[in-house]
């Protein structure tokens, strides 16, 4: 929905350039692919465009806009929503329908965040040096013994939570 | 002499595929970053406090 609110806006500023070019060719396309609706619709942010969303009437919507001219009271309901349907291509109820778009952006983010593990991955095969001695689980169960047998941070630091009398960790 | 509607509410991609784009690029994500994360090797140097026995080091 918002690439297509963007694209209106690019197509608007050319917007009076195209509508030259299909009216000039306009009788000729006739079946063809080309729509006779404009590209430029109504938002919530541009309620009244200067083009109506339907730009080639048939003979039955020419005379609907003739009759339009006159006092609308004359109008039936139906001929009224016709009419509407002619000006605009969506009502405000549905331009601002929900939609499940933020499922399926959030399930890409999803995958390109899961596609970081796998490069990460990568690096750690072949890119991450030999792991320091330092870091090793012996090294550090025997760094660990060292910091207590120190009493680092003995308040309410590692020393702290470590139970001397049963040598472990206090639960 | 109305017109018909332009869009008839057919449901489009989101509404058909996004509940499965959701669902498994979350399952993905979740199960390829628990993976990366305990399996190859990665030292995240937690800390020792509940976890590590220490040893005996004035013996070398």
């Amino acid at each position: 929905m918002l690439p297509r609110a963007a694209w209106s806006l690019v197509l608007r500023k050319g917007g009076r350039g195209r509508r030259g070019m299909h009216s000039s060719e306009g009788t000729t396309r006739g079946g063809g692919k080309m729509s006779p609706y404009t590209n430029c619709y109504a938002q919530r942010y541009y309620p009244m465009p200067e083009e109506p969303f339907c730009t080639e009437l048939n003979a039955e919507q020419q005379a609907l806009k003739e009759k339009e001219k006159g006092s609308w009271t004359q109008l039936t309901h139906a001929e009224k929503v016709a009419l509407y349907r002619l000006q605009f291509n969506e009502t405000f109820a549905e331009m601002n329908r929900r939609s499940n778009e933020w499922k399926t952006v959030m399930g890409c983010v999803f995958f390109f965040i899961g596609f970081a593990a796998l490069v990460i991955w990568w690096q750690r095969v072949y890119v991450f040096p030999p792991k320091p001695i330092t870091l090793t689980d012996e090294w550090k169960a025997q760094q660990l013994q060292r910091m207590l047998d120190m009493k680092v941070n003995p308040v309410q630091g590692l020393a702290s939570r470590w139970d001397y009398e049963k040598k472990q960790w206090k639960k | 002499i109305a017109r018909q509607r332009h869009q008839k509410r057919t449901p489009d991609f989101h509404d058909k595929y996004s509940n499965a784009v959701l669902a498994s690029g979350a399952t993905f994500s979740i199960a390829v970053w628990t993976y990366v994360a305990t399996q190859i090797g990665i030292e995240w140097n937690l800390s020792p406090d509940g976890r590590v026995t220490p040893k005996e080091w004035r013996d070398q």
